[in-house]
């Protein structure tokens, strides 16, 4: 598979300085630190996200309002219960009024595309342009039987370059599939997101969280045919979520009450229906013991470093 | 407007549910926006053509950082 839009002649500027970015980043991971090839991808992907840190303790502060203003959200969430339009718009007003970050922004996420599609090209591109750079040894063998084939230089630094993860991936710029490990890679691929998938959207509904749990074997048939390190890319970023994710969990406290009104709004009870709305709300649903359970609003106990500053 | 003119807009709106089906059905998250980035630039497109549309889409998305608050902001 070829991102076709790489061939756009406005775009290809900006897919090549992708690359060369990439590049320049991969070769200081292996040049300056001596990490393998491999390594150096699972490092590139670990800055990333230890750049995208800051947004998710802002997330983490904006779960906390969430909380404090719950009973006032469930009192919208009361008033329009017949009107999902009405009531997300309702609710959103009351987010900007009380200044509440209630979910995530797209921002952050479409900046990690960048990434992806750098990665992507350099891993392709990884022994013409990246191994062989010399004049010498860069050029393909344009045509004849052996087209595409790389010339006897080039082909010899590749074939000396470790190129390997952890010894079953024997490559990372070959397909995913040319080899069992890449298989392997893939199963790991499907399982990390998944469990990703459940830490990024704890508090889904369940229509949701079937599409997080089904998407990556839909997805898992595209990405077979990426280069391995890109496959290496998404499992080290989904590892990470559920890391950050279990983290997060530690912080953050469980308190007793407010937890049910999400529930109850998607499945209002009967009664509710008629005459009795308005007093019998304070007591709780219990909610159903799903993963999701432990996500619910909490209160952040305190950062490490505001302790140690004292 | 006949479909010649409108062919843009079908094919941004196409490039939208592209996005959606691909990358934007791995990350699970919701918009602080109402409608989400994705429903605005559709109507965006749809309203406005595709050049305008695109430029509103983009400064939407600009907008949709978490600096931001979010709300109900419709195309």
């Amino acid at each position: 598979m070829y991102l076709l839009a790489a061939h756009i002649p406005v775009l290809s500027p900006i897919f090549d300085a992708l690359e060369a970015v990439m590049r320049h980043v991969l070769n200081w991971f292996h040049g300056s630190l001596g990490l393998g090839w491999a390594w150096s991808v699972v490092a590139t992907t670990v800055v990333v996200r230890i750049i995208l840190v800051p947004l998710v303790i802002r997330q983490l502060h904006s779960m906390q309002s969430l909380q404090q203003h719950a009973p006032e959200m469930k009192r919208i969430q009361q008033k329009y219960k017949h009107d999902k339009q009405k009531q997300n718009e309702e609710l959103m007003k009351f987010y900007r009024e009380n200044k509440i970050n209630p979910a995530a922004s797209c921002l952050p996420m479409l900046l990690q595309i960048p990434v992806f599609l750098s990665l992507y090209y350099t891993l392709r591109h990884f022994a013409t342009n990246f191994l062989c750079l010399t004049p010498a040894t860069r050029v393909l063998i344009p045509s004849g039987p052996n087209k595409g084939q790389l010339n006897a230089a080039c082909e010899a630094i590749v074939h000396h370059t470790n190129l390997s993860f952890l010894h079953f991936v024997p490559s990372i710029a070959d397909s995913t599939t040319a080899h069992w490990g890449g298989y392997a890679l893939l199963v790991i691929y499907v399982a990390s997101q998944m469990a990703s998938g459940l830490f990024m959207a704890p508090t889904a509904q369940r229509s949701q969280r079937i599409i997080f749990m089904v998407m990556p074997l839909v997805f898992v048939f595209v990405i077979a045919r990426f280069p391995a390190g890109l496959v290496l890319y998404w499992v080290t970023t989904n590892l990470w979520t559920v890391g950050q994710g279990l983290i997060t969990r530690r912080l953050v406290q469980r308190t007793p009450a407010p937890t049910a009104e999400k529930r109850s709004s998607r499945t209002p009870p009967k009664e509710d229906d008629g005459t009795s709305e308005n007093g019998a709300s304070p007591e709780p649903i219990a909610p159903k013991p799903a993963p999701a359970a432990n996500a619910r609003p909490r209160q952040v106990r305190r950062k490490k470093s505001s302790g140690r500053r004292r | 407007m006949s479909v010649v003119l409108r062919a843009p807009r079908y094919a941004g709106i196409g490039l939208v549910w592209a996005w959606r089906l691909t990358f934007g059905a791995l990350f699970p998250t919701t918009c602080k926006y109402e409608p989400s980035c994705s429903e605005y630039a559709i109507q965006a497109v749809r309203k406005h053509g595709l050049l305008k549309g695109s430029a509103l889409a983009g400064w939407r998305l600009l907008r949709c950082n978490p600096w931001s608050h979010g709300g109900h902001d419709p195309a």
